[in-house]
Formats: C-alpha cells, structure tokens, sequence
C-alpha cells in the first residue's frame, strides 16, 4: 500500500447560511477553483474524482453527474460518497483508497453542502420513513407527547439523551457544555471561513434558552452553505507537484447497530456508548504506528454538531480517560495555545455545511500541519500529528483519520 | 451585443410531491406487541441461542443473525437509560409545559424505548430511577395504552 498525502485544500469563499449569488453547482466549482488556485495545478494533472454530499437534503439525486463540468470531471472517473454526516471524510477516504492502492496518482476529493436550498428535515426523516409509518400506524405518537415510542424534539432530542447519558457517565456539568461552545465559538471568530464568527462567553451561551435539557440553541450547530476541495496524491508525485504536503497515516471507519433510530425492533445501544467511535479510532492508530494517542496527538478537529460532542469523542478516542475531558477544558488543554487544541477552526459546531463538514476536519489538520492556515487560529504549537474525526449516519457511524507531517514507514 | 448575465442566480421553487412510496415493513414484532398492550402485556421476541430479549422484536437476531420467534413478556416496569426535558418544539416554540422524555429499559428486556415520564419536578428525574407504566383505563392495542411512565 502506498503512502498517500493532502497536497492543497480549496474551500468557498465562505461558509454562510445562505449564497443567494450562486446556485449548487456554482458554489461547488468555487471550491475547486479554489484548491487549483491554491496548489498551481489544473485539472489535466487529476485522474479521478471523489464526491459526496448528503442524500436527499437539496433533492437532487445525480449532483456529481449534474456538475461534472463544475467539478471539471469531464473525461475521468467519478464516485458519489453518501454516508452522513460523515460524508466528507468517507469522501476523502475514497480519494484515500484510490490513491493507496495504485489504482490512481491524484485524485481530487469535493464534499459540500447548500442547505439553505433544501429541506434537512425531510432528508433525516427519510431515513425511517418505512418504521416510522408502521410505528405511527401502531398508535405511536410520532412526537412523543404519549405513550411508547416517539422520538421528541427531533435530531436535538436523541443527542439530548446522549448529552445527558455522557454527563452522567463522566461526572462533567452541564456549565462544562457551555464552557466548550463558548471556547469554540472564540476559535471560530478567528476563522475567515467559519459560518457563526463571534468571540462569545460562557455568559453568552447561558443566555441562549434550553432546547431539551440539557442542551440550549447555544450548543447546537448552524446549518450552511458551502462547499470543500481537497487533492490527494501519492507520495512520487507529491515530491513534484507540492511544497508541503500533510501525510494520511491512519485511516479508520466502524458502524453500530442503527442505535437511537431503530424504534421499530428495539434500541440496542446508549447513543453515548460509541463503541463503534473506540473500534475505528484503534484502526487508525494500529495503520499510523499510535501507541499512546494522549501523548502522540498534537492537535484534533472533532464532528461535533452538539458542543458536549467534543468532550465525549476526546475520551472515546483516547486522546484523555474516560471522564477527564472535561478536566483539561478547565485546565485550559483544549485552548487554542493549549497542549491539545481542540477544533481550533470552531468545530462543525460553528460551521455545518453537512457533507463537508467532515472533509473539513480533516482539511483543517493539513493546513495546521503545513501552517498554511488563513486567518488567526493557526496554532502556536508545532504539530505533527493532527486526529480528525467524522460522526453520523443514525447516530452510529464514525470516521477517523490521522494526519502528519511526515510519511508512514512502509 | 455582448449577452449580459443576470445580476444574482435566480431562485424558483419546486415542491417534491410527485409520488406516494410503497414500503414493505415487516410488522410483525410492532403486531405483536400492540396487540398484547390490548391485555395490558409487553410483548417482545427473545433469542434461543444468546437469550437477548427484544422490544418490539425482530425477525432475526441482530446479534447472533439467526432467525428467532420466541415470544417473551417483559415487565411494565424499568429504569431510565438516559432522559431529556423537552423546553421547546420541534420548531423551536418554548413550551408552555416541559415534557420528560426517557430512554426506558423496561425489566426483562435488553433494549430500550422511548417514553414520556410524568413528574412533578423535572429535576427530580435522574439516569437509575425506577419507572413503571401508567396505562389508559381502556387498552385498545395499540402503542398509545401506556399514557407515559411515572416514578415507582
């Protein structure tokens, strides 16, 4: 298997609740535009496309075929990559794959997401509709005012019950929940391609009313327009087409049962357990010879669509025990300048343009690594080794990818 | 003439209503148990080979992936997995009153539902509290003859 490398990012101009001035395939190329700029190369030097955005969400069901020109995929081989939230990575993973087996040398990875031209609601709701109707059929009360079943307070009531289940379970608060939104929603204020950039306090987000305890609108993500590119290239032709190149170490992927979302056969897993997030993280770490991830992890850019997210994937990781993240948030080790500066871009709790958003975790551990960062939240420690993370699907599925600043040895 | 482009992309509007889907379910182990809700009973199907119990239950075992049929009654009583305190809608309109919803595992079972738990005092709820079921006068069978859940 060959060495594989980030060798530029492209992103929109921004990412912001609604581009009136473009439409989906305008916005798409603008990304793509963007990483050519960025990287001085064109798309004679791309062999394959990998793409991915969220099934259903703007109802255009072939947007990779739709957009080839956009993408400038005309002539070469495409892929559509749906898996979630996760998208982005799995998208990236794909570029991954492609490029570790030899099948290409460079292939160009595009995710985004308009949301502002959809309905995310029908997107999720379309993923049970089946159990849902027979549910509803049964007598269940769809929005949980009575009896059994019901899920209450749509996607922000099942990530209640996982909110609640992690505070229990790690001994952090409530306040520790806010105490992460505000810190992420600073970091994002440093980011010019953040969507919610405002420097905020814990103040701030105890303002914000309680959606379902134990979550406020101040711990929830927005949702965005825009879209990310990123060239991947094996590790020859890296040596020529790029300056600086953030190496992809580790790769790994694991799904649960269909957790919170199967009501019609019984839930099976705490949406909090995340087992599913511990398997594909060892994965990971075995491919990028990690033994000790909470000394060997320099930085992690972490899915986090809840801010009590951060906090529970940093133990489920490994990047801390079990019930200290909570503990380094108040010793100051997720800061910024901190020893593990955690989403220092703001998190996808800041920016959510869905299928991106997990390609962007990733693409923000390169940039840190080349120190090629835009805008104010580069951070001051040299990192070497970056953890990005993508989360989804029915609350089960996990992504994880490890970055570096130097090639695996093979 | 140069041909001159639009100032902003236009926005038109579609509305996706062009067709109704016709789903297979299999409804079985939702039957099963809104039927025995009609005899005030939880019904739900239980593994012969790990003994994993299932409410509602499935056709095959999502553990051991085998086919399974064994009925198993459960309790009408069990403990709260996780809650949340719903304060607002799923449009975002505040409440006029906050409704406890939990991740209840009722004994006997080993998986969870979905339920509303009726207290005085939300805060009194907490994950490890005991519940048990509080059914309407006149079970119909269906999923609605447990009204919600109060602490035992």
């Amino acid at each position: 298997m060959r060495n594989v490398g980030i060798i530029g990012v492209g992103y929109t101009p921004v990412f912001v609740s609604k581009r009136k001035d473009v439409n989906l395939a305008e916005m798409v190329s603008e990304s793509v535009e963007a990483v050519f700029r960025n990287t001085g190369l064109s798309p004679d030097d791309i062999d394959a496309i990998t793409f991915g955005n969220m099934q259903t969400f703007e109802g255009v069901n072939l947007p990779h075929l739709l957009m080839s020109e956009h993408i400038r995929a005309v002539d070469k081989p495409i892929i559509r990559i749906a898996t979630g939230g996760t998208t982005g990575m799995s998208t990236l993973q794909a570029a991954y794959y492609y490029v570790a087996s030899g099948i290409y040398d460079v292939v160009l990875a595009v995710s985004w997401e308009k949301q502002s031209e959809g309905d995310s609601q029908v997107g999720l709701a379309g993923i049970v509709m089946p159990e849902a109707m027979v549910m509803v059929q049964h007598g269940m009360d769809l929005l949980g005012g009575r009896g059994m079943g019901g899920m209450g307070g749509g996607s922000t009531g099942a990530a209640a019950y996982q909110a609640m289940s992690y505070l229990h379970h790690s001994g952090a608060d409530p306040e520790h929940i806010d105490k992460m939104a505000a810190l992420e929603r600073s970091n994002a204020a440093l980011n010019p391609y953040a969507h919610l950039r405002k420097k905020t306090t814990v103040e701030d987000v105890q303002a914000t009313p309680f959606i379902s305890w134990p979550l406020r609108y101040g711990h929830t993500c927005p949702t965005s327009d825009g879209a990310t590119a990123c060239i991947v290239a094996s590790e020859e032709k890296a040596a020529k087409l790029a300056d600086k190149v953030a190496w992809i170490i580790g790769v790994g992927c694991c799904t649960s049962d269909p957790s919170t979302a199967n009501f019609i056969e019984g839930q099976m897993t705490d949406p909090a357990d995340q087992t599913v997030c511990k398997i594909a993280a060892k994965k990971a770490y075995e491919m990028a010879g990690i033994e000790d991830p909470a000394k060997e992890i320099d930085l992690a850019e972490l899915y986090d669509g809840f801010a009590h997210q951060s906090l529970m994937w940093l133990e489920k990781l490994g990047l801390c025990k079990e019930g200290e993240a909570h503990k380094l948030l108040d010793r100051g080790v997720l800061n910024i300048d901190g020893d593990l500066p955690t989403n220092p871009s703001g998190g996808v709790f800041s920016t959510n343009a869905i299928g991106s958003s997990a390609m962007n975790r990733a693409t923000e551990c390169a940039l840190q690594i080349m120190r090629k960062i835009e805008g104010e939240h580069q951070v001051p420690k040299t990192v070497k080794k970056a953890l990005a993370h993508g989360w989804g699907g029915l609350f089960q599925y996990v992504t994880v990818m490890i970055l570096s600043d130097t090639p695996r040895k093979i | 003439m140069a041909f001159q482009m639009g100032e902003e992309t236009r926005q038109v509007q579609a509305t996706w209503d062009v067709t109704t889907y016709n789903y297979k379910v299999d409804g079985r182990g939702i039957k099963l148990l809104a039927d025995g809700m009609k005899d005030k009973k939880i019904l739900g199907i239980r593994c012969h080979n790990c003994g994993t119990v299932y409410v509602p239950g499935p056709p095959f075992c999502r553990k051991c992936y085998i086919p399974i049929d064994e009925i198993a009654e459960v309790k009408d009583s069990g403990e709260v997995v996780s809650f949340a305190v719903e304060m607002a809608d799923v449009r975002g309109n505040p409440l006029d009153e906050v409704r406890v919803s939990g991740m209840i595992k009722l004994d006997g079972s080993d998986t969870f539902i979905n339920g509303r738990i009726q207290v005085d005092d939300w805060h009194d709820v907490h994950i490890g509290m005991r519940v048990k079921a509080v059914w309407v006068p006149e079970p119909q069978g269906n999923l609605s003859d447990i009204d919600h859940f109060e602490p035992i």
